[in-house]
């Protein structure tokens, strides 16, 4: 582990080594018609190197919780008698709930981020849904991630959001192989970076590659596409592939571990240290895409949760701290949400207990600490669920707004809802 | 380079061909009406010319020999899921991968080794309209007799389709439909069979919606076999209003009235138009599968369709989804995938392209076109391309003399026309079978259908 932080991109020396990489690939590869349209291989790779991200530029670091997150049993009403008797079996001993105030507790594992809480780096917003809750993990996740709740449709909200972007594939990128259906617009798509078996053609067949990846003047858009397709798997992995050979950065207020074994890694915080390497390197990067899954918990819940739970705390906690110690750390905001909570009370047949609303949790330095939106009631269900007391196209808006300063209309319509959690 | 030397690239044979006209037309009928040629077929069909091969493409065929060389899969009731910490879970987690694994092998193999491309891809085109998961269901037997009643009705009426669907247990566990009851209706089912299935979004009202669902109560499903049953007791027999019309429907005469609706002509000649003539360009007013449907026999609009003028409109291109990119590899690799080596691995690859058949992401089924062009798709095709070459013998094109591969691989693999751009990349690799193999199965022109 390289004792020293690195804060700055000509640190990794990644500048020099990548550019010399696309020298290496780009001079077998003579420009042939007009490409006018798109920009070429080096523009890009000027772009990722030599402009890095501007400082004070917002980033947004979505995680998604895959499989419907208990929100009961991550915020818990821990003096409601209610919570106690209609879960005896998945409820938490109160002596162990980590009490944010008179009335709420966030989960035993979430030690992290209650010190993040403690902070005032935590909004944390109840109750967040859409109407008529959809109790399909797919549906409802689809309807999360296209914002469109009423309506099936292919596009993302922040893939609609890229569409109003001059194109650069490093705008939006998610960690893993598919990208999720959030970053996929109608014109430009976020980029997929595969964790591991990262599987770049080299030498000749590289060479090779990047002449198939010209886009011909005879070319249909769709062929044009597939071509940058494939110019942008160099252009993002040749930048990115020296960066992700560098340590991550120090988390440096965190106790250092010898042999790593504390807790164990897991993929959701591989996928952090990536995207805190990145930041790190100046990515003109200004969407980051992570998940975690397995939230589904239909036995052994409130072990299973706890652990889950206490995955995400840890690794985003370390996060903070690895960005600590960069330029970046006050420029990036964390998103925290699942595709639904789960019923009030647990229902064993055919294990349906999936439910409607829960909480989401807006991290970062630009956050004002606190609750947002009205806790749903535990006696006044709708339909055995709690109800959804803030939409999430309230949110959605506001991050659009306030963090990606962009006008709403453009990818949610109109819509006037807004949730107040950041600084002024 | 020079333009003039790009010229020189051509050969004047393929400029001047008669054929050249209809070289894009049949690459069309072989990709879009199928899963693509296997070697030789292109290059006969234009020998052949263009109404003969159409007509030999669009018929059924009685008997599918390449087809019945597919053993059907062992899929069997595996009951109830046993409780968790027991000893049954081991055995039943493993037969439950096992089975999913052989009934997706089986389908992949069923489209490599047909005959008939036109059958199989129309059983896949139902499938991502009526798209359902078996990721809900987790149970492969429901997902294996829905995919033999796509089969049946693949090219048949779309009535008597619809009146099958809706007593299909995994499209109606997947959408609620055995929690639908007199007491407390589900819309799940309702509204999906108006929106996705017959009449498309907005042509119905939430009224419509409201009528539909109570028309749907009192199904009941056997999660593991997809029996489908109906209790009375759940079901609302009032009359409703639907679409204008008031009375108590069941399933078959709901099917029936949907399936009259002038929307419904118009929704399906739409879905034909997606996935067949173009996912990125508007459908045209006059589109003549409209007009073809009118008895909603689906053979018949399809062969209108493949007759129309749009076949030979250049702009409108369409991307090969992961497994039609797939399959049609495995076709002029001459390769079937349960016979390769550690098969799982092309369900890994095809999670990681982001289809895998029985897995649609939702109601809606896969989308098209750019969602299929990522950074990482281009990767993961290179990868599995790689991987696919490696067992293939490369007969197809090891028997071109390597001084007419560049020309000769576009009728291999019937492809219309290389451009400049992937000439330049084939020459580069005139030594190298493996090499000339993968960047001519990742090209632009072989990713995109012309």
């Amino acid at each position: 582990m390289n004792k020293n932080p690195l804060t700055n991109p000509s640190q990794l020396g990644m500048k020099e080594c990548t550019r010399r990489q696309f020298l290496k690939y780009t001079t077998g590869a003579v420009a042939i018609g007009a490409t006018a349209n798109f920009l070429t291989f080096d523009q890009i790779a000027q772009a990722a190197l030599n402009n890095p991200l501007p400082s004070n530029t917002p980033i947004l670091v979505i995680v998604t919780l895959y499989g419907g997150n208990d929100g009961l049993n991550t915020v818990i009403p821990y003096k409601d008698p209610v919570y106690f008797s209609s879960r005896p079996d998945i409820s938490y001993k109160p002596e162990t709930l980590l009490p944010l105030d008179a009335e709420l507790a966030l989960n035993p594992s979430m030690t992290g981020i209650k010190s993040l809480w403690d902070q005032q780096k935590v909004a944390i917003i109840r109750g967040v849904g859409y109407p008529k809750p959809d109790r399909s993990h797919f549906s409802s996740m689809a309807k999360w991630q296209t914002a469109s709740p009423d309506k099936n449709i292919n596009t993302g909200w922040l893939g609609r959001w890229l569409d109003t972007q001059p194109i650069d594939p490093m705008l939006a990128i998610s960690l893993g192989s598919v990208l999720p259906p959030m970053l996929t617009g109608n014109k430009i798509s976020g980029s997929a970076l595969p964790l591991g078996g990262l599987l770049i053609p080299k030498g000749n067949l590289a060479s090779q590659c990047i002449k198939l990846s010209k886009v011909d003047r005879t070319d249909s858009k769709l062929m044009a596409s597939a071509a940058t397709s494939m110019r942008n798997l160099f252009s993002v992995s040749s930048s990115i592939t020296p960066i992700l050979k560098a340590p991550a950065p120090m988390a440096i207020d965190l106790p250092t571990i010898n042999g790593g074994n504390a807790g164990g890694d897991n993929n959701l915080s591989q996928q952090l240290d990536v995207v805190a390497k990145l930041i790190d390197a100046g990515s003109a990067t200004k969407i980051w895409s992570v998940s975690l899954g397995g939230f589904d918990t239909h036995a052994n819940e409130a072990n299973a949760q706890a652990t889950l739970l206490g995955v995400v705390s840890s690794s985003l906690t370390r996060f903070m701290s690895q960005l600590n110690s960069t330029t970046r750390a006050k420029d990036v905001t964390i998103m925290i949400y699942s595709e639904f909570g789960r019923r009030v009370k647990g229902n064993a047949s055919e294990g349906t207990d999936h439910g409607s609303s829960g909480p989401m949790f807006i991290i970062g330095d630009q956050i004002k600490g606190g609750f947002y939106g009205d806790q749903p009631s535990l006696s006044k269900l709708i339909d055995g669920d709690l109800a959804v007391t803030t939409d999430f196209r309230d949110v959605y808006a506001t991050i659009i707004e306030s963090i990606l300063k962009s006008p709403p209309e453009r990818t949610l319509g109109k819509w006037s809802g807004r949730v107040n959690f950041l600084k002024p | 380079m020079s333009n003039l030397s790009l010229k020189q690239l051509f050969t004047p044979k393929q400029l001047t061909k008669p054929t050249q006209s209809k070289r894009l037309e049949t690459s069309r009928l072989f990709h879009r009406f199928g899963f693509g040629p296997r070697p030789g077929e292109y290059a006969q069909a234009l020998k052949n010319g263009y109404i003969p091969t159409r007509n030999k493409l669009l018929t059924p065929l009685n008997i599918d020999l390449g087809a019945s060389k597919v053993t059907d899969p062992v899929i069997t009731d595996l009951g109830k899921r046993p409780e968790p910490n027991t000893a049954e879970v081991v055995p039943f987690a493993v037969a439950m991968r096992s089975q999913s694994q052989a009934l997706t092998l089986w389908w992949l193999d069923k489209m490599t080794l047909s005959d008939h491309g036109l059958t199989e891809k129309m059983t896949w085109f139902w499938h991502g309209h009526w798209a359902t998961s078996i990721q809900k269901l987790n149970y492969p037997l429901p997902m294996y007799n829905q995919n033999k009643t796509f089969r049946t009705h693949a090219l048949g009426n779309f009535k008597n389709m619809t009146k099958a669907m809706l007593q299909d247990g995994a499209l109606q566990f997947w959408l609620d439909g055995q929690e639908n009851t007199l007491k407390a209706p589900n819309e799940n089912l309702g509204r999906e069979l108006m929106e996705l299935f017959t009449l498309g979004v907005n042509r119905y009202s939430e009224d419509d919606v409201k009528a539909i669902a109570r028309s749907l109560t009192g199904y009941q499903v056997v999660r593991s076999n997809g029996t489908v049953t109906i209790k009375e007791s759940r079901r609302d027999t009032n009359p409703v209003t639907l679409l204008g019309k008031t009375t108590v429907f069941n399933g078959d005469t709901l099917s029936e009235f949907l399936v009259e609706q002038n929307n419904c002509a118009l929704f399906i000649a739409e879905r034909l138009w997606y996935r067949f003539i173009s996912s990125t360009e508007p459908m045209p007013l006059n589109f003549v599968a409209k007009n073809a449907f009118s008895n909603r026999d689906i053979l018949a609009t399809v062969t209108a369709i493949a007759s129309d003028s749009a076949m030979s409109n250049p702009k409108y291109a369409m991307v090969k989804s992961p497994v039609e990119w797939f399959v049609s590899t495995c076709r002029a690799l001459e390769l079937t995938p349960s016979l390769l080596k550690t098969p799982n691995k092309i369900i890994n690859y095809l999670d990681k392209l982001g289809q895998v058949p029985f897995s649609p992401p939702n109601v809606s089924g896969w989308p098209a076109g750019e969602a299929w062009l990522s950074s990482a798709t281009a990767q993961y095709r290179i990868t599995f391309a790689t991987w696919l070459i490696k067992q293939s013998d490369l007969k197809a094109l090891k028997q071109i003399p390597k001084e007419k591969w560049v020309e000769q691989s576009a009728d291999w693999l019937g492809i219309s026309k290389w451009s400049p751009r992937t000439i330049l990349a084939l020459q580069t690799s005139l030594n190298d079978a493996e090499n000339f193999a993968l960047l001519a199965l990742c090209s632009p022109e072989y990713v995109v259908n012309a």
